[in-house]
């Protein structure tokens, strides 16, 4: 009986997801254009992969994105939540406009963000020149573009780290930090000393799973800039994209690039797996 | 959390910065988060005003706030000269079958591992977690090969099935069944009902609030879902809303102020589930991590 229960989610998980795992491993050491021929070509796309110039530029594109991603989506999400957590004034208001962006449609926030940042007709342009700045080609400048994917794409996600963060403020023990204020301790040296290191296992959370989400970036962009200008914001995953819908279309090299890119987010999955036992042990 | 706790710790803090109205801190917060709050609703507010900008407004240099006229035609040609309706009506399928599947697969699922015991239990629950490891990104190419070699390209159910088994409904629904006493089941057994009517009857209307959260997720999950369905997807009666307006958006021949007006519809769903669910999403978010 048991085993009925579980075998349609069993079915699925093997038939869609172990089942093109296998096969994406298999494939990545053969090339194929159509999906019915394939030429074993050994460790060729892996090789390839890491002499390639275009997937050279992919790769310090996706490093870029992810390091600025990570460290200010975290150092951000910090800030926004010990301020948040001390607000009295209108508290829920705030978080809730925090989070908003989370609910939206990453299709809908490129495109809001596409109209704000045009470079002639954009308000963010209006407003610079009102202030008698230029107007920078926000999505034209290929380093001015990443710059504005890593901003929108701190922006969907600061919402969803604040709120675990949030979280993590709530169970610090009350009493430790109203002991802390009677001895004279400023609020400065308290967040510092004791708020802080309490919430270093949520931090490492927020760290792990901004890396995991930095490395499958792709909604928000595709509608933000389309991997462009010239390519500058072309993430991996749209690169793994365009090899099964764009010519060349490269079936085998894209799928050594998802083996690739699957052996790095299961390194920081199962870290996160490890830690999150380690913190239920303590 | 019970609204008491959450008060009370809600409370914690406030109570360090004792009564003094209002301090140089509570003002500096409190402009810094409206600063935020601008930068977050500004943009927002912008694409709204501009969804019922004419083409002419669109393009004025300085950009205008308000439109000079309100093109209301956006909104309707949306309906009438483009497939609105079409593209909502996919989304609002896909999301409800999807959701109804899932919640009935997952708790399935989550029934067998939290109620009974049964040989490989435990490694079938931890390979459910760790499905978790193979975002649909990474195995892209190879999904697509198989989807299409069983048929299931530019089918409905090719975009509803595949991603219906979700490890972290099964998780959460499985860790509420755990609270729910063995004895209840055997009793249900010992009057002799049969199991799965234990579990549609007894056991899933106890797991109500589980299941709540899983469908709240699972829909928000499938109503901005686009990488999925863009594979799927490539017919344009089968678009969904976020395909579609991807889609749309590049082409030429659609207007800008259309697709402007087909996005601003296509998040108002969601909008209405934040405002009435907004505690449910916070609460299973900070407990699970999931997204």
């Amino acid at each position: 009986m048991p085993y009925l229960f579980v075998a349609p989610n069993m079915f699925i998980f093997i038939t869609f997801i172990i089942w093109p795992a296998i096969r994406g491993f298999q494939i990545s050491f053969y090339d194929s254009i159509d999906g019915r021929n394939f030429t074993p070509v050994g460790t060729g796309n892996y090789r390839a992969i890491f002499g390639d110039p275009t997937i050279a530029e992919v790769a310090k594109n996706t490093a870029t994105y992810v390091v600025f991603y990570v460290i200010i989506s975290t150092l951000l999400s910090i800030a926004f939540a010990l301020i948040v957590n001390e607000q009295k004034f209108a508290k829920g208001f705030f978080r809730a406009i925090l989070f908003l962006p989370v609910m939206l449609s990453p299709i809908v926030v490129g495109l809001i963000w596409n109209d704000v940042l045009d470079r002639k007709v954009g308000p963010l342009n209006a407003l610079l020149q009102a202030a008698g700045g230029g107007s920078p080609g926000w999505l034209v400048e290929p380093k001015l573009g990443m710059i504005a994917v890593i901003f929108v794409g701190v922006w969907v996600h600061l919402g969803f780290y604040s709120i675990i963060l949030l979280a993590g403020l709530q169970g610090i023990d009350r009493s430790l930090l109203e002991a802390a204020a009677m001895d004279g301790a400023t609020r400065f040296q308290i967040i510092r000393t004791i708020i802080l290191p309490l919430l270093k296992p949520t931090t490492l959370v927020i760290l792990i799973l901004a890396t995991i989400h930095g490395f499958q970036s792709f909604d928000f962009i595709y509608t933000l800039t389309g991997g462009g200008p010239l390519g500058a914001t072309t993430l991996i995953v749209q690169y793994i994209y365009d090899r099964a819908f764009q010519t060349p279309i490269q079936y085998g090299l894209g799928s050594a690039a998802g083996v690739i890119l699957f052996m790095i987010i299961f390194a920081f999955t199962a870290l996160n797996f490890l830690l999150g036992r380690k913190r239920e042990a303590i | 959390m019970s609204k008491l706790q959450e008060r009370a710790s809600a409370n914690k803090w406030s109570s360090l910065s004792g009564k003094k109205p209002p301090s140089v801190g509570t003002v500096l917060r409190t402009t810094f988060l409206l600063a935020m709050t601008f930068v977050i609703l500004a943009p927002v507010l912008w694409f709204v005003l501009s969804s019922f900008k004419d083409a002419t407004d669109l393009g004025a240099r300085p950009p205008k706030i308000l439109p000079t006229r309100w093109a209301f035609e956006n909104y309707t040609e949306a309906f009438q000269m483009y497939n609105y309706t079409r593209y909502f009506m996919n989304s609002v399928f896909v999301t409800s079958v999807a959701t109804v599947l899932t919640l009935l697969i997952n708790s399935m699922a989550a029934y067998a591992f939290a109620k009974y015991n049964f040989r490989g239990r435990d490694g079938l629950f931890v390979m459910t977690l760790a499905m978790i490891m193979i975002p649909l990104q990474v195995i892209l190419i190879p999904i697509y090969l198989v989807v299409s070699s069983l048929g299931l390209v530019n089918t409905y159910w090719g975009m509803i099935i595949p991603a219906a088994a979700t490890p972290t409904g099964v998780f959460i629904i499985r860790q509420y069944m755990l609270t729910i006493p063995d004895e209840l089941i055997e009793a249900a057994r010992i009057d002799g009902a049969g199991e799965f009517r234990i579990f549609a009857r007894i056991v899933l209307p106890l797991c109500r609030p589980a299941l709540a959260v899983v469908a709240i997720f699972s829909i928000l999950w499938r109503w901005n879902d686009f990488l999925w369905p863009l594979l799927i997807a490539q017919k344009e009666e089968l678009y969904t809303l976020p395909v579609a307006l991807a889609l749309l958006n590049g082409q030429l021949v659609v207007p800008y102020n259309i697709v402007l007006a087909m996005s601003v519809m296509s998040i108002i769903p969601v909008l209405f589930m934040f405002v009435f669910m907004q505690r449910q999403i916070v609460q299973g978010i900070a407990q699970t991590g999931i997204k």
